[in-house]
């Protein structure tokens, strides 16, 4: 049962990253490599403060969320400003500066060791002990996160990001402004991650920078390619697949040392796989 | 004294990563593409010299056998898949996409196959030391690197402007739809650039690790440096490329009298803020 | 009394290919003036002048007296001035409706934050512009295929929608890049008849046409352009008649 648990809220966190993915990258269109740094972020701060003792789990979620998003504009705003290309060295930029700041910041986030003992959430006065209330709290997020992407996505700024994705320069001479379109959908992925983030920290009760590097990163997108751009059915099904990749690999004897690496290049193979051969993955639209 | 030192560290190692820029700037110049697999194709050659020596072959046969690993390498990317998705009409995201599922594949292969940790070449004669003014060491695999980049890059500029093929590259970069009228077949270009470009990167891709060791996940920063130069010295100038390569390193390096070492890839960040926000094109950009 | 839409000495080049030469006109209110000129005389580089993606080297563009220069493209359609492609540039995945609403000027819950938190503000929003953007769909006669997907109209349907795109920025003077071309006689006809019914509706047209017929039928006002420089305006029977400006359209001097 533990281990059932563990997989529902692992992929519950991870299809709030989905969404925040397919946001950025599927629908806005922007070749981003930093994700799993803002995810980053959004860990440490909701650690810090559950850790501190200086609020409560909302709160802090808010902030870390709050965080993002402007941690997200201003990575993307300068950038898409010049160009797309631009914005590719920037969320490299980015990703290996947030792996640099996670592992020697040792004040700040336990360094390359963590941060380990992170609280439960507590939601109004109540800790959030037992796992089977924890994973709860990750699905409602999961649920509300859906619920935001669909109502987003319905409303006239989903048609506009459609229409980004068509023809740019048509809708830059109907008079809307494209800069302004995709910084605000990066601003709203930064959220998803931020809160994805807070829901991690306080689910595993324990972070490292591993967890937040270009590797992560890379299996983000993995998820939204084998999922599906640019739809919330492939925001939803990526994750749960390739979360449940390790457990199979377990079947097949491959040696620890070598297991990091054998799923690494087994998300390379998707990627290049998908690319060649179905870049609208198992449930989405073509990228 | 350490300033010089460092100065002269920042030298050899800028050299290292401006044939890094200069190769990865040709490709982006020609096919447009933002080919983020250079760095596996950098990482994999010193691997491959590194194998080739450790099977008892002499240095030169290594660093041929490298070579030819890399050419081989570039060229099978461009051919097998930048070449298709570009027949299928991708889009830009597509092919970037598709490049870091490559450079995963190349990276992790190597670390499933070397492990991970670091590796360092056994070359009794690389390690010699030369003692210059006496304050500044240096070793005779650092002479060796700025002597053959400086060299490559010499090499480069002299293809570029005086051979036909390179002649041909440079229109193929500036107009690839007039080249295709003029029969220049753009395809075919793409390969020979790769082949090309791979090619060169071997030399820092074998230089540096002779110098620092070998690690699979070790390209992206590289590359990451090099790119920036590329923008800062302005797309499409080879010289450009390869100078600002040696100037961001420098920075780099003189910065580690201030910061510690961990900080670096911050500085070379913060000078790419800089040109970002304030001189995007870059200092040479070439004329269109 | 200022020009309703005034060029003035304006200079286009692309590396060493002179674009527009000098080039000045002037476009009167509520007319109906066309463009007209051999190829690559530089008539869609004064739409892309005009509307503000293209920054001429020298010369300016005024709109009711107002100077454009260093306008941005959503300044400028703000202002009034909006324009077609002549390669449509339609949202091809989206429906008819849905590429007219996107064109209309702002909208709630175009950002996230009044998507989210205000939904049903938007939604009821969003009805309304929906009518409104049927009502343009019918004025340009394609309401039977509103819930279409665009990359399912004929073409002469998909010309008809980029007017309807244009007509949805609300502008006062709109630019249209080639609306004919392409049309068989029966659509064109329609098109035409579209054309006239816009202008009695106050709007002012600049056209871009190579077909003479469309020309003579419709123009109040002829702008005949040459090598990126004004040779002649005047009324259709005075242009098109003109024997040398024939020859040079017709393949004279190129």
């Amino acid at each position: 049962m533990d281990f059932w648990f563990s997989y529902i809220a692992l992929a519950s966190i991870y299809v709030l990253l989905g969404l925040s993915t397919n946001l950025l990258v599927g629908i806005a269109g922007i070749f981003s490599v930093s994700q799993a740094a803002v995810f980053g972020v959004g860990a440490y701060i909701v650690a810090f403060f559950l850790m501190n003792d200086t609020m409560s789990f909302l709160p802090a979620l808010a902030i870390a969320a709050l965080c993002c998003v402007g941690l997200n504009i201003l990575v993307t705003l300068p950038a898409l400003r010049v160009s797309g290309d631009y914005f590719v060295v920037t969320s490299f930029g980015i990703q290996l500066l947030a792996t640099a700041v996670f592992t020697n910041w040792t004040d700040g986030t336990g360094g390359a060791n963590g941060l380990p003992g992170i609280p439960p959430p507590d939601l109004a006065g109540k800790a959030l002990e037992s796992s089977g209330e924890v994973v709860t709290l990750c699905v409602a997020g999961m649920g509300l996160g859906c619920l935001i992407f669909w109502l987003v996505m319905r409303a006239p700024f989903g048609r506009l990001l459609r229409a980004i994705r068509e023809d740019e320069l048509a809708v830059a001479a109907a008079g809307k402004s494209v800069l302004r379109a995709k910084v605000s959908a990066a601003a709203l992925a930064g959220a998803f991650a931020g809160t994805a983030g807070g829901l991690y920290a306080t689910f595993l009760s324990f972070i490292d920078p591993s967890s937040f590097d270009l590797d992560s990163s890379i299996l983000l997108l993995t998820m939204v390619v084998v999922g599906g751009a640019r739809t919330l059915a492939g925001s939803i099904l990526g994750p749960f697949l390739l979360l449940a990749l390790p457990q199979i690999l377990t079947l097949v004897d491959i040696p620890t040392t070598v297991a990091a690496a054998a799923r690494q290049l087994i998300y390379g193979v998707l990627l290049i796989a998908f690319m060649l051969f179905r870049p609208q993955g198992l449930a989405g639209e073509k990228l | 004294m350490l300033a010089l030192q460092l100065l002269c560290n920042g030298i050899v190692t800028g050299c290292a990563l401006g044939i890094v820029a200069v190769s990865f700037s040709l490709v982006y110049a020609t096919t447009k593409i933002f080919h983020v697999a250079h760095a596996g194709v950098y990482t994999m050659s010193g691997y491959v010299a590194w194998s080739l020596l450790r099977h008892g072959f002499p240095a030169p046969i290594a660093f041929v056998g490298a070579i030819a690993a890399a050419t081989a390498l570039g060229a099978l990317i461009q051919a097998l898949l930048y070449a298709r998705l570009e027949k299928r009409r991708a889009t830009h995201l597509v092919v970037l996409i598709a490049s870091l599922g490559t450079l995963a594949v190349i990276q992790n292969i190597l670390a499933a196959v070397y492990t991970a940790n670091i590796l360092r070449f056994e070359l009794p004669w690389g390690t010699r030391v030369f003692l210059l003014g006496g304050n500044v060491r240096l070793t005779m695999t650092q002479i060796l690197t700025v002597l053959l980049n400086v060299a490559a890059y010499g090499g480069v500029m002299w293809f570029s402007h005086g051979t036909i093929l390179g002649k041909q590259i440079r229109a193929v970069a500036s107009n690839p739809f007039l080249a295709e009228i003029v029969r220049l077949q753009p395809r075919r270009v793409h390969i020979y650039v790769m082949a090309i470009a791979s090619a060169l990167v071997c030399l820092p891709g074998i230089l540096v690790p002779l110098d620092f060791g070998l690690q699979p996940y070790n390209g992206v920063t590289p590359l990451l440096t090099a790119t920036i130069a590329m923008i800062a010295g302005g797309v499409g100038s080879i010289t450009g490329a390869f100078v600002l390569a040696i100037v961001i390193t420098e920075l780099q390096n003189m910065s580690l009298l201030f910061i510690p070492g961990e900080w670096s890839i911050g500085v070379t960040f913060f000078i790419f803020v800089i040109f970002m926000l304030f001189r995007p094109t870059g200092l040479f950009a070439a004329a269109r | 009394m200022t020009a309703y839409l005034q060029a003035s000495g304006v200079d286009v080049s692309f590396g060493g290919l002179k674009a527009l030469n000098d080039c000045g006109f002037t476009v009167q209110q509520g007319k109906i003036t066309c463009l007209v000129g051999p190829n690559g005389a530089g008539k869609t580089t004064i739409f892309n002048v005009i509307t503000g993606f293209l920054r001429p080297g020298a010369g300016s563009v005024s709109f009711k007296g107002q100077t454009l220069d260093g306008w941005k493209p959503q300044a400028i359609v703000a202002a009034g001035i909006a324009r077609t492609f002549q390669n449509l540039r339609l949202f091809v995945d989206l429906t008819a409706v849905d590429n007219v609403l996107a064109s209309m000027p702002a909208q709630t819950g175009e950002e996230p934050v009044a998507a989210i938190f205000r939904p049903f503000h938007v939604a009821s929003a969003q009805r309304r512009r929906r009518e409104e953007a049927l009502a343009i769909l019918n004025r340009v006669g394609l309401i039977e295929r509103a819930n279409d997907f665009t990359r399912n109209l004929s073409y002469g349907e998909q010309k008809l929608l980029t007017i309807a795109r244009v007509l949805a920025t609300g502008a006062e003077l709109i630019l249209l890049d080639e609306p004919a071309s392409g049309l068989s006689a029966g659509a064109l006809d329609g098109v035409m008849a579209l054309l006239r019914r816009l202008q009695d509706d106050g709007k002012t047209l600049l056209v871009v046409e190579h077909n003479t017929r469309v020309v003579q039928q419709i123009a109040d006002d002829v702008l005949f352009l040459h090598q990126g420089h004004l040779m002649a305006q005047g009324t259709p029977e005075a242009i098109v008649n003109d024997p040398a400006l024939a020859e040079i359209y017709f393949g004279g001097t190129i």
